[in-house]
């Protein structure tokens, strides 16, 4: 028998076609997408500005710096692993986890506190390229591997900890979560670090552009001779990593290791990436998006703070964010093509 | 400006082709399709009548299936008029077509493999078969399609699961189904591009057949040697324009590859070559599954070998079991005198072995990635420096293959998804080339590609065989394989049974090999 067996002449159908109405962002140069971001962002900023109160202080932008960097650190990794087509739920249980490790390495054990951040580090990335490869290897979808982890990550944090906060008391340690260095947050400094390094790795290096393939079409991807398991393992080590070194700089600013932080930041990170503009069904997504997605998520959430919104109606805010940020992206290209789904468009930018 | 051609050419046709658009079954005017970068339509007039087959023709990205999906519904044209039975109709969807009489097969087949024929043909439409309430009833479902079977009279059990029909039997459901709307106007997209040799047969007796019937067929092909055997008339595209309808008696093919391409055809088959003495391949009792069985063969440098066989004779499991995809149980095989036993793509390729898969779309292309990505996704090296990316060589290799491939594209960034079949074909091709192989594997290499391509396509292979690479071609177009290779090989059920140079082997000859003892 040839390869069309039976089951490989079906068409892969809409879903395909309609994933071809834009040029994936490999290109890396700011698409209308981008740009309708930062215009929603704009106004977004201009808005709260003029509404809530102290929203312009120094303070409170920094401090909103701060507060995203946590969050965002995690959505760069994440940015490439929806960019391939898989998805990582299990990076809140591992914050939880690599604080609780830190904790009891640090504090109970004694060990160096740069020891104990290096080991909670390499198990962080250890774990994620685990997932991967079970993933990759035993080919289970991601979902179910990472909700696996989401569960026995957590639970491991408490179980170490007897679920009790471990004080951290070492002041260079606090600094980490809490300083600034020429006015600017350390974490945020750290996440701009992060943000530069996938940016470079999305754009412009064969790896980034194995992700893509791989989102894009995983099956031509193999053949044309990329390791899709060890990009995939990569990429879940990634998430893992940044995870850790998030929960690190957590607990720095908390001053204990703490195994109950970290609860619904997956989704937190996963909004911040669609809002972005990546695609769950993979091959599209961009760093620069991911950006804009953690920003305007972040000062929105501190908007609704300083106008005293309270915190059941974030969450329904945030839900409406994700639904309109889809609807947006689906709904936009439609304006310019016939009414049919299946049509491939005209790709923006092209 | 056609309609007269085609009244002066109804009273000697065997199918009399109405003077206007007033009596035919399907009728456009004027069509214009804009896409970025592209005229996929200029104006295209066409009108054919009931019981008239008419092949649509032209090069890739001529227009064809433009047409036929702005027709289907799938797309709609930004000027121009469609009238169906003589009445102006609008078809912004493909439910609408459907509902005006237009049945579309596209090229890619739409059912649900785990599915009955039944289920298949009344998917979605439970309710013509008596469904109420949600409770479907099998044996009406059975019914209901039987005796619509029975009036296109076909001989398919409606209880098979569709996954356990013949490639052709499939396409008869895709065809059953989109008439069971109760359809005058049957469109085909290249039907047979993806048909084992031996099938295609059966599925022109069919169209004609049906045409009998009083239905309007257009059938897309590039496959010239069908086209005087199903075919009324021909239309001619290119460029999005209207060349020439004319009925199939009064012309022959040289003159319509002439009208498709804008030039006289230049005669293909290339100069004898000679082939060095040097093994590049040596494949000696390769086994797998009862797929390959036994094998062996030896590939000489610059040489060119076709391997035919029916479906299922183990063409392509021969392929992936030397390409590493699927387990080897015994026998050797040896490139440039050392032992090749890559268990990943990437080490066969790293050994010096390309291959194009034939499944485009499936496992050839990330459809929505750009034509630069794609040419250049199995030679990462070629275009980085470090495992850094350098845009101006990505650029350079990228444009070379597009001049080398004449693939036709508005931009390198283009989504290769939008491309026309052919130019995505060449895509693949161009991949494969990029990464530089000294041995390749290509599986099906012209399927889809428009005549003028695969003369370019042959002279390329010849091209690269001279150049030194070893080349093995699987090709469901045995005469092609007579055309641009050095030897042949037959496959059937896995061994190979004929292994003779071209010049002293003939098509009945080989194709005797091909279905000796076959099954069906
Ligand atoms: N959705 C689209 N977006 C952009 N360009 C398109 C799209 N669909 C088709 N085109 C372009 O329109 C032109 C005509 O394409 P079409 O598919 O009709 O060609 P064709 O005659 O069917 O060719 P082939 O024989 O290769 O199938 C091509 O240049 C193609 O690139
Ligand atoms: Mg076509």
């Amino acid at each position: 028998m040839t390869g069309t067996t039976v089951s490989d002449r079906y068409s892969p159908g809409e879903g395909t076609e309609s994933r071809l109405r834009r040029v994936t962002g490999v290109a890396g140069r700011p698409t209308m997408e981008h740009l309708g971001l930062l215009g929603v962002l704009a106004v977004v900023f201009v808005l709260l500005s003029l509404t809530a109160p102290n929203f312009l202080s120094a303070e409170n932008l920094l401090d909103v710096a701060r507060q995203i960097s946590f969050t965002g650190l995690i959505a760069f990794g994440m940015t490439l692993v929806i960019i391939a087509g898989e998805i990582d739920i299990s990076v809140g249980s591992a914050i939880a986890f690599g604080s609780a490790l830190f904790g009891v390495l640090a504090v109970d054990r004694g060990w160096p506190l740069w020891l104990a951040a290096v080991a909670v580090c390499a198990l962080g990335a250890l774990i994620g390229v685990g997932a991967g490869l079970l993933r990759a290897l035993l080919n289970v979808p991601s979902f179910i591997v990472t909700l696996a982890l989401f569960s026995a990550l957590s639970g491991l944090a408490l179980l170490m900890t007897d679920s009790i906060p471990i004080p951290v008391t070492d002041a260079g340690f606090a600094a980490l979560g809490n300083d600034s260095v020429l006015g600017v947050p350390i974490p945020a400094l750290i996440m701009i670090v992060v943000f530069a390094a996938f940016w470079l790795l999305a754009n412009r290096t064969t790896f980034g552009r194995s992700v893509y393939a791989i989102g894009g079409n995983a099956e031509a991807a193999n053949l044309s001779g990329i390791s899709v398991a060890r990009v995939r393992a990569v990429l879940f080590g990634t998430t893992g990593l940044l995870a850790a070194l998030s929960s690190l700089l957590q607990t720095s600013q908390l001053g204990s290791g703490n195994p109950t932080i970290g609860i619904g930041v997956e989704f937190a990170v996963i909004t911040a990436v669609i809002v972005g503009g990546a695609s769950l069904y993979g091959g599209r997504g961009s760093m620069v998006g991911t950006l804009l997605g953690v920003v305007l998520i972040g000062i929105l959430n501190n908007g609704m703070v300083l106008l005293g919104v309270n915190s059941y109606s974030q969450n329904v805010a945030n839900g409406a964010i994700v639904l309109l940020a889809v609807l947006v992206s689906v709904a936009r290209p439609s304006t310019r093509r016939t009414r049919r789904r299946a049509v491939i468009a005209p790709a923006p930018g092209s | 400006m056609n309609a007269h051609a085609l009244s002066r050419h109804s009273p000697d046709s065997a199918h009399p082709v109405p003077p206007d658009g007033a009596r035919a079954a399907v009728a456009v005017h004027g069509l214009v399709k804009r896409y970025p970068g592209v005229q996929a339509l200029d104006g295209v007039d066409l009108s054919l009548a009931a019981g008239e087959v008419r092949a649509l023709l032209g090069k890739n990205g001529a227009g064809k299936s433009t047409l036929v999906k702005i027709l289907s519904g799938a797309v709609r044209p930004d000027a121009g008029r469609i009238h169906i039975g003589g009445r102006q109709v609008e078809l912004p969807s493909p439910a609408v077509a459907r509902e005006q009489g237009i049945a579309t097969v596209h090229q890619e087949l739409s059912l649900v493999p785990e599915l009955s024929v039944a289920e298949n043909i009344l998917l979605g439409r439970w309710r013509a078969a008596g469904t109420r309430g949600g409770l479907i009833n099998p044996a009406a479902l059975v019914r209901y399609a039987s005796r619509f079977l029975d009036d296109l009279r076909l001989e398919l059990d409606p209880r098979a699961k569709v996954g356990e029909l013949s490639v052709a039997e499939q396409q008869m459901v895709e065809i059953a189904r989109a008439l069971s709307y109760g359809g005058k106007v049957l469109i085909l997209d290249e039907p047979t591009s993806s048909l084992p040799a031996a099938e295609v047969d059966t599925l022109l007796v069919l169209v004609r057949r049906l045409a009998e019937t009083g239905l309007a067929v257009i059938y897309v092909s590039h496959r010239m040697d069908e086209i005087p055997r199903v075919a009324d008339s021909i239309t001619v595209l290119r460029d999005g324009s209207h060349v020439a309808t004319r009925p199939v008696g009064d012309v022959t093919t040289a003159e319509i590859v002439e009208m498709m391409t804008g030039r006289t055809a230049s005669p293909s088959r290339g100069p004898k070559r000679k082939a060095s003495e040097r093994v590049v391949l040596s494949v000696s009792g390769l086994s797998s599954g009862d797929r390959v069985r036994d094998v062996s063969f030896d590939l000489r440098q610059g040489e060119i070998l076709g391997i035919v066989g029916l479906l299922g004779s183990g063409r392509t499991e021969l392929f992936r079991c030397l390409y590493g995809l699927s387990r080897r149980e015994s026998g050797s095989v040896e490139l440039d005198g050392q032992p090749l036993r890559p268990r990943t793509p990437r080490q066969a390729i790293d050994a010096g072995l390309g291959f194009a898969p034939e499944d485009r779309k499936k496992e050839g292309l990330a459809l929505g990635m750009g034509v630069s990505v794609n040419v250049t996704l199995s030679s990462p090296r070629r275009i980085s420096v470090a495992g850094l990316l350098s845009r101006r060589k990505e650029q350079r290799v990228a444009e070379a293959t597009r001049s080398r491939l004449a693939i036709k594209t508005p931009a390198l960034r283009t989504a290769v998804g939008t491309l026309s079949g052919g130019n995505q074909q060449k895509v693949v091709l161009g991949k494969c080339l990029n990464a530089r192989a000294r041995v390749l594997l290509l599986n099906e290499p012209t399927r889809g590609v428009d005549v003028e391509a695969k003369e370019h396509i042959y002279a390329l292979l010849r091209d690269l065989a001279d150049e030194g690479s070893g080349i093995v071609v699987v090709s469901s177009e045995i005469e092609e394989l007579f055309l641009v290779c050095d030897r042949l090989l037959v496959l059937n059920s896995g061994r190979v049974v004929l292994d003779r140079e071209t010049g002293e082997t003939d098509l009945p000859a080989v194709m005797a090999a091909a279905m000796e003892g076959s099954a069906r």
